[in-house]
Order: C-alpha cells, then sequence, then structure tokens
C-alpha cells in the first residue's frame, strides 16, 4: 500500500527516537496515535544514556542563526553592485577582503576581514514579500500554509535531538524575534527558551534563573524537599503522561538551577576586556550603545555549555524610508560583532563545529525608492553560512546586475533548510506527526547544496 | 441499486428467529447484487454476528445458491452477470442463512473505459498522484498530476496534451512512457509501480489503445461511495482478518464494485491495519477506522478489536443518556471504567470547570458537611449561576471570534467589541443569537461593535476558514488549493463558502479609528483552477437560494446558526464537552473530517441534538455532564483503562490553562494582578485582548487569538514554566505581597492548622496522616516557622496537584 497520505498513523520511528516495535504499538493503544511527550522523551534519555553518540553524521553540533529583522539590503552589505546606476547601488562604496575579487559593502570593514571563513549565498530567493509570510518561510523551509504553521530549525532540533547536558536545546536571544521561531505544529514543549532579556544592557538577568529574594541555596534545597513531600500523594495516585512530562520538565529546569556552568553559561561578567573588545561591546566610532556584541557572546558561551541552536534576533532592518541613515549605525555594529563572533568561534575551535548563520526574511528593493528607502525584496538576497561543515572563503550562487533577479545558482527554502539539517545530522525527508495524525515531512522536496558544504 | 431500498431490503434479510442461535446471526452485504453490464462485477460480504456483539467475516466459507444460475455466476464470494433477470441469493453457514437478491440488465454491454472513474483511479491505486510523487504542486520529475485527481480534465491534458505522443502514445501504446515508467521499465524515481498482467495495468493499456479518450459530458461521475461492514468487531488481536467491501454510486443511478480501485488506510495500525486490497487485520486491543479512498470521495468503517480477556460490564447505574451513550461504547471496546471521585475530587474539578475558581476553605467545609444525596447536583446549579461561569464562556467565545488587537482595531473598538459580546453572554443571549447578530453585522466599528469581525480578518478566504473552524469544528483550508484528500471539501467547496464573504464592502468612518462594514453588493470569487465564478454554497449542503439585493452574509448567518446546519450544534456539543473532558469527542475538537472519526458517534449526535433541542443554550446540557456518572469518575486508572485516552472511562488530569492558573495563584495567595485595560484585582478570564501583554500568561501558553484554532491553548508544559514556578514573581512573589501564612498564624496560631488551611485552600484536601507527620519532622528542625510554613505553600503551589484540574 502506498505509505504517503498525510492524514494517517504512519509514524516515522527515526533512528533518534527509535523505540522497539513494541513500545511503539504499546504507544497506540486506545485510540492515541503516535507517540506521547513522556514517552519521547523517554525514550530521548534512553536512548543517550545507553548509545553512543546519537548524530554519527552531524558535522555541526550546534547553530548560531543571527536573524536580522525586517529585510536585510543585501546590495549594502554582501552583494554591493558599484556598477549599477546610483539609484540601485545607494550611497555605500565597495571595499576589498580577505576573498581575492570578492567584495562587501564599506559597512563592512571587519567581517570583510573574516571573508575567508565564510560562505556568501548571494542567491537566496523565495517568493513572500510580507514579513511574516517570509519569515514562515525562511525558519521552516516552507511557505505558509493556511492549514498549519511549520515548527522553526529549532524546535525540530530539540524535538529530534533533545537537550544535552544541562542546557535547553534551544534558546532565543534575547527574545524570539517572530512567531516562526516557535514549534508550530509541534508541542511547545520544543518551543524555544528565552532569555527575556537584552545581554547588551546593563543589569542583565535571564529571568527565573536565579532564586527569588529571601531564598538561599540552602533554603532552595529544603524547598525542593517540601516539593517532594507534596508530590507524593498525588503520585501514588495519579499516573498520566501529562503529569510526567510536566515533572520531565522540573527535571530539566532543576538539572539547569544546580549546574552553576549552565547558569554561568547565560551570564557575560567573567569575560575579558579583550573579549569584549573583539565583539565591540564598548561604545566605539559612531555606535555609542552597541548592543550586538553582547548577544553574539552570549550565543557563543549557550552553544559552548551545550545549546544545540540559539536564534540570536538583531537589529529593526525594515529601512521603507531613511534607508542610509537607518543602517548607519547598526550595520558597523553587527559587522564587528559577527566578525567578532567568527574570530572568537575559529580561535576556540569551536568555528568547525557551529554551524554559524546571517538570515532575514528577505532583501530588499534593488531600486532606492523616492523616500530614500528600500522596500521588501524576496527575489534575490543573501544570506551567510559560516563553519559547521560549511565551505570557507566560498561566493555561492549571484544576483544580476541590480541585485534583482538570481543570475546563478538559486538557492531556495526547501534546499537551504534540507543542507542545514543535513549537517546537523537529521534527515530532512523524515517526517513528524502533526495534529490529526498527519505525518508532515521536516522539509518537503528539498535537496543538500553539494557546493556549500565544504 | 438504490442504497436507500437496499437498507429496507437489509432489515428484511436477518432472520426472525426469536431465539438468537449461538453461532451468531449472518447478514450479506449488499443485500442486492446488483450488475448492470457486461463488464461489471459485484463482491459481497457475508458476516456473523455473536451474541457478545464480535463480529466475523466467513464469506470465504459461505455456501451460495442461486434460484437461477443463468443470470450470474458466483465465484469467491464474486457475483458476475450472465443474462438480464433477477435471482434469489441463499447464502448458507454453519447452520444459519440470509437471502440476497441478484439483478442483472444489460449484460452484453460492454460500456467504454472512463478516464475518470477508471484510468485515473488506477493512477491514485497506485499512488502516482500522491503528494510526494507527482502530485506534488510542482510534480515530480517534470510531470505533475493534480493531487489525488481533483482536476481530471488538467491530467487529461497533462498525460496526452503536454507533450504529444510521449506519455501517452495512441500509435504505439505499448511505448507511451506512463506504461514504461509505471512498469520501471525505462529509469522511473518511483520504480515499478505497476504489474505487466494486473487488471490496473491493462486498464490503462486498453484506454490508451482506444485512443486515449476524454470522457464524453454526459458519462456518469461518480456521486459517492459507502463501505461495508459498518462495524467490525473482532474478539480478540488473534481474529481472522476481515474483508472490506466499498461500493461507488454514479450519477445515472448504477453502482460498482470499487474495492480494487480504493486506496486504504487505518488510522490506528496499533490496533487493525488494513492491505491494499482492504483485508483489515487485528493487531492489538483499541479501536481503528478504516478509510477507503476513491475519486474524490473519502469514506470509513470502525473497527473494534477488544483486548480478549474475560470481561463483565460492572453493576454501575446511568445517571442520564449521556452514561448510556458512553457506557454502551466502554462494552464494545470491554472496558472497565474507574470508580466514582470522592466529595472533594468532585468539588475541586468542578468548580475549576464551571467558574475557573477553587473552591475555599469554607465552601468545602460546607459541602463536606452537607449530608442531601442531591449536594453534587446543588453545587452544579449553585455554580451556574455565577458570574464566573459566564466570565469563563465569554473568554471561550472571545477565542472563536479571535478578539484582539490588530489591523489597526484601536483601544476602543477592542474595549467595545468585548463589551458587545460580554453583554449579550451576561443579558443570556445563546452562541446561535449572538452568531447571527455577528455574521450579517453592517455599520461602523463603534457603532455596531459586531462589525468588528471583520476588522480581525478581512479577506473572504480567511473570514471562510474562520467560520467554519469556528462554529462547525471543520478546517476547510486544504481545499483552498486542491481537494481536501481526506475529507469531503472540495475547491467548489470551498471558494462557494468563501463567497458568502467576497461582497463585504469596507470603508473609512468619520472617526479615524472607526471603520464601516457595509454590503457593496458586488463581487465574487473565481475557481482558481476551473477558472469560473463560484455563486454561494453552504459547506456541505448545496446551493444558496439568494433573494436579490441580499447580503450574502445574512443568508449565510440564517443557515450557519440554526437547525438546518447539524454542524453548528455538534461542534457547539464537542466544544463544551471538550472543556468538561480536556479531550473532544472529535480530537481536535475544530477538526471534524472524515478521516478523524468521533471516538463516540452516537455520543456527539445526542450531545448536538440535545442542544439544538436546548435552544443552544448550553447550561442544561452543562448540567448533564456535569452529573454524568462519566464525568464523575475518578482520575486513577484501573488494568483495564490503563492506557484509554479517548472513551472517557476515567478522569482526564489536565493542566490548569494559563488564565485560570493564573486566578488561582492569585486567589490562594490573596494577591492581586493589574492587566491592561481593567481594574486592579481584575481576573485574568476577563481580560478582552489576546494580545494584553503578560509574562505568566504567553509563557503558559495563553491563546493569542491570531487564528481560530484551538491547538492556540497550549497546556504542554515548558522549560520556562518550571522555572517561572521556581523562581518567578508568580509563587514566591505572591506569597510574600499576600501575606497569607502570616494572617493564618496570628489567627489559628497553631502551625498545624495553618498547614492543613494551605492544603485545603490549593488542594481543596486535608493533608494525610503521612503527610502531616512529615510536615511535623520538617517543622520541628527548630528553624522560623514563618518561612518553613512559606517554603510548603511554595512547594504546594509548585505541585501537580495544584497545577493540573483532576
Amino acid at each position: 500500500m502506498t505509505t504517503n497520505f498525510p492524514g494517517l498513523s504512519r509514524f516515522d520511528v527515526s533512528p533518534s527516537v527509535r523505540g522497539s516495535r513494541r513500545n511503539w504499538l504499546h504507544a497506540g493503544w486506545l485510540g492515541g496515535v503516535g507517540l506521547s511527550l513522556g514517552q519521547l522523551f523517554r525514550l530521548q534519555a534512553q536512548q543517550r544514556s545507553d548509545e553512543s553518540p546519537v548524530e554519527p553524521a552531524a558535522k555541526a553540533k550546534s547553530v548560531i542563526h543571527i536573524y536580522l529583522q525586517g529585510g536585510f539590503a543585501h546590495m549594502d552589505s554582501f552583494d554591493p553592485k558599484p556598477d549599477a546606476p546610483v539609484e540601485y547601488r545607494g550611497i555605500l562604496d565597495p571595499i576589498s577582503t580577505s576573498v581575492p575579487g570578492v567584495q562587501f559593502s564599506s559597512h563592512m570593514q571587519q567581517t570583510a576581514t573574516v571573508a575567508d571563513k565564510l560562505t556568501i549565498v548571494r542567491s537566496m530567493t523565495h517568493t513572500e514579500v510580507d514579513h511574516q509570510r517570509g519569515e514562515h518561510s525562511m525558519f521552516t523551509g516552507y511557505r505558509p500554509s493556511p492549514a498549519l504553521v511549520y515548527p522553526s530549525l529549532g524546535s525540530v532540533v530539540a524535538h529530534e535531538q533533545g537537550s544535552r547536558g544541562a542546557m535547553p536545546p534551544y534558546v532565543v536571544v534575547p527574545t524570539a524575534g517572530s512567531q516562526f521561531l516557535g514549534s508550530g505544529y509541534l508541542s511547545n514543549a520544543f518551543s524555544p527558551f528565552a532569555l527575556g532579556a537584552d545581554p547588551a544592557r546593563t543589569g542583565y538577568v535571564v529571568r527565573d534563573l536565579n532564586n527569588p529574594a529571601g531564598v538561599d541555596a540552602a533554603r532552595f534545597e529544603r524547598r525542593k524537599d517540601w516539593k517532594r513531600m507534596v508530590d507524593e500523594q498525588f503520585r501514588s495516585q495519579t499516573q498520566d503522561d501529562a503529569i510526567s512530562t510536566m515533572d520531565s520538565f522540573y527535571q530539566k529546569a532543576w538539572s539547569l538551577l544546580d549546574s552553576p556552568e549552565s547558569k554561568a553559561a547565560f551570564r557575560l561578567d567573567d569575560e575579558t576586556e579583550q573579549t569584549r573588545e573583539l565583539y565591540g561591546m564598548k561604545p566605539w566610532g559612531p555606535i555609542l550603545r552597541p548592543s550586538a556584541g553582547a548577544r553574539f557572546l552570549v550565543a557563543r558561551r549557550l552553544v559552548e555549555a551545550g545549546v544545540r541552536v540559539v536564534t540570536v534576533t538583531y537589529g529593526a532592518w525594515d529601512t521603507h524610508s531613511y534607508h542610509y541613515r537607518g543602517i548607519e549605525t547598526q550595520l558597523p555594529d553587527l559587522d564587528k560583532a559577527f566578525a567578532g563572533l567568527i574570530k572568537d568561534l575559529d580561535q576556540r575551535g569551536l568555528l568547525d563545529s557551529t554551524l554559524v548563520l546571517i538570515t532575514s526574511e528577505f532583501g530588499r528593493t534593488p531600486r532606492i525608492n523616492a523616500g530614500g528607502g528600500r522596500d521588501h525584496w524576496p527575489r534575490v538576497f543573501s544570506i551567510v553560512m559560516a563553519g559547521g561543515g560549511i565551505r570557507r572563503g566560498h561566493i555561492f550562487g549571484a544576483s544580476d546586475g541590480l541585485a534583482a533577479e538570481v543570475a546563478d545558482q538559486p538557492l531556495s527554502i526547501e534546499n537551504y533548510a534540507t543542507t542545514i539539517y543535513h549537517l546537523l545530522g537529521i534527515d530532512a525527508g523524515k517526517s513528524l506527526m502533526s495534529p490529526g495524525d498527519r505525518p508532515q515531512r521536516i522539509v518537503t522536496d528539498g535537496e543538500v547544496a553539494s557546493e556549500l558544504l565544504a | 441499486m438504490k442504497i436507500l431500498r437496499s437498507c429496507i431490503l437489509f432489515a428484511l434479510c436477518v432472520p426472525a428467529a426469536a431465539d438468537e442461535p449461538a453461532t451468531g446471526t449472518l447478514t450479506i452485504q449488499p443485500p442486492i447484487i446488483s450488475l448492470t453490464d457486461a463488464r461489471d462485477w459485484q463482491r459481497v460480504l457475508v458476516l456473523q454476528k455473536f451474541p457478545d456483539g464480535s463480529t466475523r467475516d466467513v464469506t470465504a466459507n459461505a455456501e451460495f445458491q442461486l434460484s437461477d444460475p443463468a443470470v450470474c455466476q458466483v465465484e469467491n464470494g464474486i457475483f458476475r452477470p450472465l443474462a438480464d433477470g433477477q435471482c434469489r441469493v441463499t447464502v448458507r453457514y454453519d447452520g444459519s442463512d440470509v437471502v440476497a437478491m441478484a439483478e442483472v440488465s444489460n449484460a452484453t454491454m460492454i460500456p467504454d473505459l472512463r478516464f475518470r472513474s477508471e484510468v485515473l483511479a488506477v493512477l491514485t491505486k497506485s499512488g502516482c498522484n500522491s503528494g510526494k510523487c507527482h502530485g506534488a504542486a510542482s510534480g515530480k520529475d517534470g510531470f505533475r498530476l493534480s493531487l489525488f485527481g481533483y482536476d481530471p480534465p488538467g491530467d487529461h491534458h497533462r498525460l496526452t496534451r503536454e507533450f504529444p505522443g510521449r506519455r501517452v502514445n495512441v500509435s504505439d501504446p505499448e511505448q507511451s512512457l506512463l506504461l514504461q515508467k509505471a512498469l520501471g521499465n525505462v529509469n522511473h524515481t518511483g520504480g515499478q509501480c505497476l504489474d505487466e498482467d494486473s487488471e490496473h495495468f491493462q486498464t490503462l493499456k486498453a484506454w490508451i489503445a482506444e485512443g486515449a479518450p476524454t470522457d464524453p459530458p454526459e458519462a456518469a461521475i461518480p456521486t459517492g461511495i459507502r463501505v461495508f461492514p459498518e462495524e467490525a468487531i473482532f474478539a480478540d488481536r488473534t481474529a481472522a482478518s476481515q474483508q472490506l467491501l466499498v461500493i461507488a454510486t454514479f450519477s445515472d443511478g448504477t453502482d460498482k464494485d470499487v474495492t480494487d480501485l480504493c486506496v486504504f488506510l487505518s488510522n490506528n495500525d496499533a490496533a487493525a491495519g488494513v492491505t491494499g486490497d482492504g483485508v483489515v487485520s487485528a493487531n492489538g486491543p483499541g479501536t481503528a477506522f478504516m478509510l477507503a479512498r476513491f475519486d474524490q470521495f473519502t469514506e470509513g468503517t470502525a473497527v473494534i478489536v477488544r483486548p480478549g480477556v474475560s470481561y463483565e460490564f460492572p453493576k454501575i447505574v446511568a445517571a442520564n443518556q449521556i452514561d448510556e451513550l458512553v457506557f454502551a461504547r466502554w462494552k464494545n471496546l470491554h472496558l472497565l471504567p474507574s470508580e466514582v471521585c470522592s466529595d472533594e475530587e468532585f468539588l475541586r474539578r468542578i468548580n475549576l470547570d464551571l467558574t475557573g475558581l477553587l473552591p475555599t476553605p469554607e465552601e468545602r467545609r460546607l459541602f463536606l458537611a452537607d449530608s442531601d444525596p442531591d449536594k453534587r447536583a446543588k453545587r452544579v446549579d449553585d455554580l451556574l449561576q455565577r458570574p464566573e461561569f459566564l466570565d469563563l464562556w465569554v473568554m471561550k467565545w472571545a477565542e472563536l471570534l479571535q478578539i484582539r488587537t490588530v489591523n489597526g482595531l484601536s483601544s476602543k473598538g477592542l474595549l467595545m467589541y468585548d463589551r458587545w459580546l460580554r453583554e449579550r453572554v451576561h443579558a443570556g443571549m445563546t452562541i446561535d443569537q449572538i452568531v447571527r447578530e455577528l455574521i450579517p453585522a453592517t455599520g461602523g466599528t463603534f457603532e455596531n461593535p459586531a462589525t468588528s469581525y471583520y476588522q480581525t480578518e478581512t479577506t473572504p478566504q480567511l473570514l471562510a476558514e474562520n467560520v467554519a473552524q469556528s462554529f462547525m469544528g471543520t478546517r476547510i483550508q486544504c481545499a483552498q488549493c486542491h481537494n481536501h484528500p481526506f475529507d469531503r471539501w472540495t475547491m467548489d467547496d470551498y471558494y462557494g463558502f468563501a463567497s458568502f464573504f467576497s461582497q463585504v464592502g469596507y470603508k473609512q468612518a468619520r472617526d479615524p479609528r472607526e471603520i464601516m462594514i457595509f454590503n457593496a453588493g458586488t463581487g465574487s470569487l473565481k475557481h482558481p483552477v476551473a477558472d469560473r465564478t463560484v455563486v454561494p454554497a453552504y459547506l456541505g449542503a448545496g446551493k444558496a437560494e439568494i433573494p436579490a439585493g441580499a447580503d450574502y452574509r445574512a443568508v449565510l448567518s440564517d443557515w450557519l446558526a440554526s437547525d438546518a446546519n447539524p454542524a453548528f450544534a455538534r461542534n457547539l456539543g464537542n466544544v463544551v464537552w471538550a472543556h468538561f473532558f480536556g479531550i473532544g469527542i472529535v480530537e481536535p475538537v475544530d477538526d471534524m473530517r472524515v478521516s478523524n472519526p468521533p471516538s463516540n458517534p452516537q455520543l456527539l449526535q445526542y450531545l448536538g441534538q440535545r442542544l439544538a433541542a436546548d435552544g443552544y443554550d448550553i447550561r442544561p446540557l452543562i448540567r448533564e455532564i456535569c452529573l454524568s456518572r462519566t464525568y464523575q469518575l475518578t482520575a486513577s486508572r484501573n488494568e483495564s483503562n490503563r492506557l484509554d485516552e479517548r472513551h472517557f472511562s476515567h478522569s482526564k488530569v489536565r493542566r490548569l490553562r494559563a488564565e485560570v492558573l493564573l486566578d488561582c495563584l492569585n486567589q490562594v495567595t490573596e494577591s492581586q494582578e493589574e492587566f491592561r485595560g481593567l481594574p486592579r484585582g481584575s481576573r485574568a478570564v476577563q481580560i478582552a485582548d489576546g494580545q494584553t501583554p503578560n509574562y505568566f500568561l504567553t509563557t503558559f501558553g495563553r491563546a493569542s487569538r491570531e487564528t481560530a484554532c484551538s491547538c492556540e491553548v497550549r497546556t504542554s508544559p515548558t522549560l520556562s514554566q518550571a522555572l517561572h514556578l521556581l523562581n518567578g514573581e508568580s509563587t514566591s512573589g505572591k506569597i510574600s505581597s499576600g501575606g497569607v501564612v502570616e494572617r493564618l498564624l496570628q489567627e489559628l496560631q497553631d502551625p498545624l492548622l495553618v498547614v492543613g488551611n494551605l492544603y485545603e485552600r490549593c488542594l481543596c484536601r486535608q493533608p494525610t496522616s503521612r503527610e502531616i507527620e512529615a510536615v511535623k519532622d520538617r517543622l520541628a528542625d527548630g528553624r522560623d516557622v514563618r518561612e518553613a510554613l512559606n517554603d510548603l505553600f511554595w512547594a504546594l503551589l509548585n505541585s501537580n496537584e495544584f497545577l493540573f484540574n483532576h
């Protein structure tokens, strides 16, 4: 019989959550289909405790995904068009980079020096001109569907690979910059953990990570003991998956709170002046209040501590008018912080295992509008991919002379997403279960863009 | 064959013997075997039904006797025509018999092959036009078919005309790529899909040899399918397999056995699986739904596999009709229900479900002291009269209307919209009356706030989708782009329904914050594939009669929330049920479709009928639910219902939804919250705007009301929730700001009395003796008693027993 019917219970028990057939049959006993959350968590925990590496083929152990909210002007950053008419090329001059023959815009001074460690995709393309639709396309690998919201990369990774140590698998910095960075049709158990505070602010503290006032470690231990006592009666009477799932999150919270190293990963206070300098965290040049560096640095610390996917949202790029004024401080801030991140990761030997992405929901119109702005443009735009199995010093694809259309090697959202999952050791063709027991492939009809791979 | 007539005859066929034979009764389906051309054939099913309700397929061993063997022949339960006429068929098995009729007409006429119902059916059956193959929106390897064949003319064009002579080569049929690819003779990503000597392959070949004709306009088209048997109950997992039979009816009144052309699927392989030929076999105890798909039709049949252990239904008394219907289901499944819950459990559960608040220690004391045997009913009646009950349902309706700040809806407009709904609910208006005021609303959004419904969504498509999902429990979104593969909805249905909203007019009112909604009286939608204008049609109920000049929406609303549309009452019944059981009879509640059948169809039907009879007043139904034994079961499971999640044989533990949890935290800690636009001390369930910023509500999964989907309310846990309860201001902060422990210590003096009060206010029970001992131990360590009691309070708020309704 055919096995490709959405709508019915064809649950693909993947290698990463492989239960025995017996478990599986058990799972669907009376009307319920598929693994429940609690069962999935137990299988993941079992898998991790009794087996070798979960992802043998994975080049990328983790992802730092920098999301530039609003639509990032490709021609004013990674894909300058100095030969285009002035109303297209804009006011920024091109500069050379560490890759011969490759130019960036003059706001990208620092990143130009690490271009040899990056792949610039100059031919990203999709068809959605609306912010939300563009976000859904870029974060999930699916065009928006009227019937279903798809899960973001981080949520899929959380679902497939679970947490590593005490750290949550998926963290957003400072908060989710888009509703489509969430868990979509998957349970919100796979939604991102949000810092809830901006690391760039003085007095930055992650919400709820520290004991409340008046509760020291000893008292917190006593509270735990009280909770154990109180829970006993109900647990002895009631067995339910919803309860064990809640308990598993209490366990996760406790192991995080009990691990000084994990908690420290959220802080920045023990970073050296040198590192802060590298990330451009102190005011410099025209940048009076830099904020990219602190966010990127927290992302690196989180990844070091075991987080699988960190999505950092930075900036406000939706410059429909006064475009150049809008980007004149945030672009250099991004530039310095990003170059710092890349150098730092590389020095620490982390770049090869950390996939770093800069994306946006789309690019901006090739021609500057009457208000000095640029509007939404998804037909071609640039993204950056680096580390985690991505080629170094490479330009993938090309736009035409006006930065208006793909001239070479279009990269579709499906192929982009499939490539990332491939690097993470996740089979993008695998089906996950959406509500109504409809299996959905992680990505449909995507292919690995092998030219991106190292 | 006429289905209706066959049903009557079917009833006559059941042996009239007074005492049922121990071997079970015999039935045959279909009771009239109608063969209408030389190529026609018909399979029959002979079913034995045992006194305990289980069934067995005995077709293979049954003996068939024909009164006139010249009319037709039967082999392996399959009838084929010989000559025009009628004959009586007597079926014998195991000492019983049953009679059917065979009717043969046009026995010598060989009909032309039909593209849609035969050729395309082969492609669908073989998986060619599925979503992952050529049915994908962009096709596969350069060849596209419409998904599951929703566009026969388009498919015919692509097969025969897109590359003339290539896919289909009428001058040399063998060389047609369609055949070569299907056999895997040439490189084909999908590999070999058909055997050369299969009947399906021969159909394709014959069609090409005949010149690959399209269907003439007068050709009969399929109008529906029926799947038999209607229910199969396997005694246990080792029971013999059951063949399915699918009969399609056609527009010319004929029918055809299309079992061989159907795609079969089980929605729960763990209970029972089905082969491509439609043979069902039991895998394990449980229920499964077998789906058959032919042409644009999906229908199913229910299968039960019993656990196979000895079963006796307990001596329990049904409190009302709901219990009767639920008990019947348990009997069929051989499920044993849990016990009835204690008064304490009942009181906590009913308070949370009806008012969204916990019973106070004083209420608990009074309830336990009451010796009236009807006290549970009294409590239900009391709570149903409270304003908190209405607040809860205003919140639920507001979610269906998606009341939130969006599309420039001003805060004034939003508050007016909320007040419009709130006033009506509190004034006793029922939801059908509210919907009938909402859907045809015209005027300014300030003048008539109901018009704000047309500001929260503005396209006919989205409005139609939301109305279908909110008020009919049906998701039609799929049919926007292709016929729904697992439901009855076609693109015609979709655009027909959306057309009701194609004439909504918008203009700016004098106040810049106000928008006027009016009937533009012009505008229509086009069917994107057929490229023709669609006229408004009720979802599942045909074209609408629209008087000249009438507002389409008024015509829709007269039908939508009325007895003419049973889906409205059924959906409402399911929504109400899910509120009290944590899971719908159809789950998710707003996803009623053929392939997602109700776990208890009779119960769902009853709820709908009851609501319609009560004029859509939900209170009598809620009263019946709350007084049923089914609702009053404990959450503790037994060996028999340990794994049951769908049949209500025990109470389902449910995490309190975000708003209710926050209100309960405030209630027990005696603290207050401030929400935008509401006076201090208001409850979270009273919030007007789904977008009101609040960390707690967002973290605990309240509906942001961005879509009409019931999936927006999320109660699954997250790390942020656990951290917030452990460290956040909602527990520790409220405990200290409320000062409950300090006050109680002062009033009661004895710390153990304070402990009792804390347990009562949070968990609606006294601590057990073991817990008292444990508390005493902890209090005896010489530390500050006040601090210790605050820590106990904190632990109670962090306990599952508090966070869940059970």
